[in-house]
């Protein structure tokens, strides 16, 4: 498969989600060496000037720039059809989706919309032949990878989350200003509200690059200021054990594992977590593992790459002290 | 209100995980396939709402091989849906999650439904591709990942939130709707000893192939496992020695910014 790819432009508070900047990265290996094919990126929303000129500067070849305040909400049906048409219309091959909610939703719809191969959470690319590429991905909650090659002339690729780097800002594209031919469709749902999560003034779960979760091994939710002093200590997100989400120390948008979140970041840091299967099945997945536990049976060792053994209200205040110093806040 | 809910058989994810002898796929001797994790949600959430909702039926709907196919649906009903049908493709044809998607709407399409619940993706490929695939075919609209899914009969119409980053964003939607489940948020029931004897012999209807094989055209699967392997094995922890936590703390710090090079 060669051919040109078309990229989403995802828009989050004005700006461009970096998901969108990593599908560009992906979208660029699989068109080839410059000159091969060329790279369009699609913004849809209601003021998209600013979140279309940084995509712009990511290393695509032009961007459309579609404004209409309809799609500030996402509607994966309406987004689907307009991106299918752009594709259609721009004889391309392929169409990149960052990793994030609204673009996992929208590979499928997408894919059967434009009657496409598709696949979704791909963490990293390999060479397969004069085929292009196959994709990587995790499967079975991220204890195995499999190797995915996408047949016939359209194909739908949807990252995962923090699998591919942003390309650095680069000179500006051209932005073109669109109207989408034969006006919107209506919208099939009325929005009406958005309730922020208590966890959500850092990164979100599923994006950080480092998280740092507590479990049991905190006693009281009063203590759990520890984790997240840790957590603001290295820029990352707050995550817990179910024992902590059940017992109503923290909400359960905080849950990692087999009922909660999948998180795949450079640095995990378990505290006070045993590590029990349905907790592990939700973070193995990350590059580092990091574990503090007084009990050096603790199965989270068995998966971790550092242990300390030890008493957390003792290690994580050193520990948070000592990646302030090191990282100078 | 007739609720339809898509499931899937995986292999049960409390199992031992290795791949065959060419490394192309999973070794799925003797494994048990189960219904498990976003579908077993699924399921439970189709519940909860006819609960709640008077004259509501729930329709289970899977494609896939026997016997396991069968055996999810059976659970299924064991669990309480008044129904079942399943899509039985011929065994040698190849089924990726977007042919999957074309052969259950083709099925779902058959009689009027109000709500398709999917987990938002299956335990074992974690595609996510089947619900907002199955809705585009069924041109009605999709909404993922969903919580707290709820029928407001005053005003005619679901009102659920979307978890997305930073939080939820709260909606509302009159029928007919596809929902992919985000789980977590209900805990599934399991099935009473006499359900599970009377599933044993319910009926489930097939649905004729010819009708789903209209649906596919002449479309095979385009998704092709290459490779299937395991993460190289972790060597385990490397302990940190120390005598005080601010020792600790310097060690730990140390290894992750000049062995693991994942210090932020
Ligand atoms: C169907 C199902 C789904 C589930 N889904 C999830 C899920 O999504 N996510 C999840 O996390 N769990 C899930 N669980 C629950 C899981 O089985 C465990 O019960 C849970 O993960 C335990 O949480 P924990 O590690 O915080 O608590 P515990 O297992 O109680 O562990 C506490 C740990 O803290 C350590 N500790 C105690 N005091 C200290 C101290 N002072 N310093 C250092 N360490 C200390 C202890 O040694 C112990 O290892 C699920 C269970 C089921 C049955």
């Amino acid at each position: 498969m060669s051919g040109g790819a078309l990229v989403l432009g995802e828009v989050r508070g004005g700006r461009l989600a970096r998901a969108s900047a990593e599908a560009v990265t992906v979208a660029r290996r699989l068109v080839g060496p410059a000159g091969s094919g060329t790279v369009t990126g699609l913004v849809l929303a209601g003021a998209p000037a600013a979140a279309a000129s940084e995509l712009a500067r990511t290393g695509v070849d032009r961007v459309l720039a579609v404004s209409d305040p309809t799609f500030d909400a996402f509607h994966a049906s309406r987004t689907a059809a307009v991106a299918a048409a752009v594709a259609t219309e721009r004889s391309a091959a392929h169409v990149v989706v960052g990793g994030t909610a609204a673009g996992r939703e929208l590979v499928g719809r997408l894919a059967a919309r434009w009657d496409a191969a598709a696949v979704t959470g791909v963490v990293d690319l390999v060479p397969d032949g004069d085929r292009g590429f196959r994709a990587v991905r995790t499967v079975f909650s991220g204890r195995a990878f499999e190797e995915v090659r996408l047949e016939g002339p359209r194909a739908v690729w949807g990252t995962h989350p923090l699998a591919f780097a942003a390309p650095p800002p680069g000179p500006e594209a051209p932005v073109e200003a669109r109207a989408i031919s034969g006006g919107p469709s209506p919208v099939p749902g009325t929005a009406v509200g958005f309730e922020a999560a208590s966890n959500a003034s850092g990164p979100d779960l599923a994006e950080a690059t480092v998280v740092v979760s507590g479990g049991r091994g905190l006693r009281a939710p009063e203590n759990f200021h520890l984790v997240e002093e840790l957590a603001g200590a290295l820029g990352g997100a707050v995550g817990a054990s179910r024992a902590v989400t059940d017992a109503g120390w923290r909400p359960t948008s905080y849950q990692v594992g087999q009922t909660g979140r999948t998180v795949t970041p450079q640095l995990y840091v378990a505290v006070g977590i045993s590590g029990a299967i349905q907790h592990l099945v939700g973070m193995v997945g990350s590059r580092t593992i990091v574990a503090i536990n007084s009990d050096p049976n603790a199965p989270i060792f068995k998966v971790a790459d550092y242990g300390v053994v030890g008493d957390l209200f003792q290690i994580v205040p050193a520990l948070t002290a000592e990646v302030r110093k090191v990282r100078g806040a | 209100m007739e609720i339809l809910v898509l499931v899937k058989a995986v292999p049960d994810p409390e199992a031992r995980l290795r791949p065959n002898a060419a490394g192309t796929a999973p070794d799925l001797d003797g494994v048990k396939w189960v219904l498990a994790g976003y579908d077993e949600s699924a399921v439970e959430q189709a519940l909860l709402l006819r609960e709640a909702v008077p004259d509501s039926h729930v329709r289970a709907l899977a494609v896939g091989p026997a016997p396991r196919t069968e055996e999810v649906l059976r659970a299924a009903l064991a669990l309480g849906c008044d129904g079942a049908t399943w899509v039985e493709p011929p065994a040698d044809l190849a089924i990726d999650p977007l042919l999957a998607a074309r052969a259950l709407a083709a099925a779902g399409r058959r009689s009027p439904f109000q709500l398709v619940l999917v987990g938002k993706q299956a335990m074992d490929d974690e595609a996510g591709l089947v619900g907002p695939a199955v809705a585009e075919h069924l041109a009605v609209p999709d909404f993922g990942p969903v919580v707290d899914l709820r029928w407001d009969a005053a005003g005619g119409r679901f009102r659920f939130a979307r978890a997305v980053e930073g939080g939820l964003e709260r909606l509302e939607a009159p029928p007919p709707i596809v929902v992919a489940l985000q789980q977590a948020w209900n805990d599934p029931r399991t099935a009473k000893l006499q359900n599970v004897l009377r599933s044993r012999r319910a009926p489930i209807e097939k649905v004729p192939w010819p009708e789903v094989a209209a649906a596919l055209g002449d479309r095979r699967a385009r998704s092709v496992r290459t490779a299937f392997r395991l993460p190289p094995p972790r060597s385990g922890a490397k302990m940190i020695e120390y005598s005080t936590p601010e020792e600790a703390a310097q060690k730990l710090v140390r290894a992750l910014r000049e062995e693991a090079r994942t210090f932020p």
